[in-house]
């Protein structure tokens, strides 16, 4: 473990590199003019970051991850409900845990 | 779009934010294990438990902290440290610029806690809402402060127990966020098939996996994707 200065030297390194990400996409858009082009460009890009982001998650997990979100995709499209869809993606990666190890 | 199809003001208001914490109280509840998680990977590794609880406080993310977990060695080299915190923290980058036709509308006051607590369940969930016409960014600071108190709720216990409290990913709660995100997509999709944008972000972020440092992938796949969305379905 490093030292506590060092320690908190990092906690708040971290930490400010964070906020600052979050607070930088909106602070960096106000210096690009909201276009028709901009606006549909961003309605894309709000689905096309959540896909990539689960796409990569998958890629570096394994079957077990694979079956839960094919479970949490089919309960969203069966009943609409994003929380069972959660919950049945839950049960599924417990239940490989459990059968499988 | 944004500017022509609304004309009423977007808001930030009290109702909202209520109506925020309600809706996402119960992915908040799956929160606890997830930084249960993180709370005792923390004390395991060695770390003191109020530079841990500092730590979920502070960031309020699961994948940027475990992240920096792995690089808390005796000396931490801090330039490593830095570089992957932002790789994998570019995609809030992205997150933001997508959410900067309502949140800019607000004024400084209240867009910097608003986005302080941003994340990916809480833009996934806003970005659906406020493109299908919602005007009030409560819902988002709302649901941003449900989570981020699931998350520090855990990220406390799970410091303060330690090993005691078992293996959470033998109960499945590694998946949650992972399930959370592929069902909002799904719900998208079924809603507004625009499947150009997901399919080709999806592809484009696992096939430059090898290529890039990880985080960077999901950055490549989500210009790609929106690029290629807005050139087929001008």
């Amino acid at each position: 473990m490093p030292d506590a200065i060092s320690a908190w030297i990092g906690i708040l390194l971290v930490a400010g590199v964070t906020v600052g990400s979050r607070l930088s996409g909106p602070l960096l858009m106000t210096y690009l003019p909201l276009s028709i082009r901009v606006e549909r460009f961003l309605q894309n890009l709000s689905l096309s970051v959540i896909a990539a982001l689960v796409a990569s998650m998958l890629a570096r997990g394994g079957l077990r991850e694979a079956a839960a979100v094919v479970m949490a995709g089919g309960v969203m499209v069966l009943l609409r409900k994003s929380i069972w869809a959660m919950g049945a993606g839950m049960i599924c990666a417990a239940g490989w845990t459990f059968f499988a190890g | 779009m944004v500017s022509q199809s609304h004309s009423s003001p977007i808001t930030l208001t009290r109702h909202g934010t209520r109506r925020g914490i309600l809706q996402l109280a119960p992915v908040a509840v799956f929160f606890i294990p997830f930084g249960l998680a993180f709370g005792v990977a923390a004390t395991t590794k060695g770390m003191p438990a109020l530079q841990s609880i500092t730590l979920s406080v502070l960031v309020f993310s699961g994948s940027v902290q475990f992240s920096a977990l792995d690089l808390w060695r005796e000396v931490i080299a801090y330039g490593s440290l830095a570089l992957v915190v932002m790789a994998v923290n570019a995609r809030h980058v992205v997150m933001g610029a997508a959410l900067s036709p309502w949140v800019n509308a607000l004024p400084l006051a209240q867009r910097l806690p608003t986005l302080a607590l941003l994340n990916d369940a809480n833009f996934a969930v806003c970005q659906g809402a406020f493109q299908a016409g919602e005007r009030d960014l409560g819902l988002l600071l709302g649901s941003g402060l449900v989570l981020w108190s699931g998350w520090v709720v855990g990220a406390v216990a799970g410091t303060l127990a330690g090993t005691s409290v078992g293996n959470p990913v033998a109960l499945g709660f590694d998946v949650v966020m992972l399930c959370f995100l592929a069902a909002m997509v799904t719900g998208q999709l079924t809603r507004r098939l625009r499947l150009v944008p997901v399919v080709v972000g999806a592809a484009v972020s696992v096939l430059a996996m090898p290529y890039l440092p990880l985080g960077w992938n999901v950055i490549a796949g989500a210009f790609v994707g929106a690029a290629a969305g807005s050139w087929v379905h001008a």
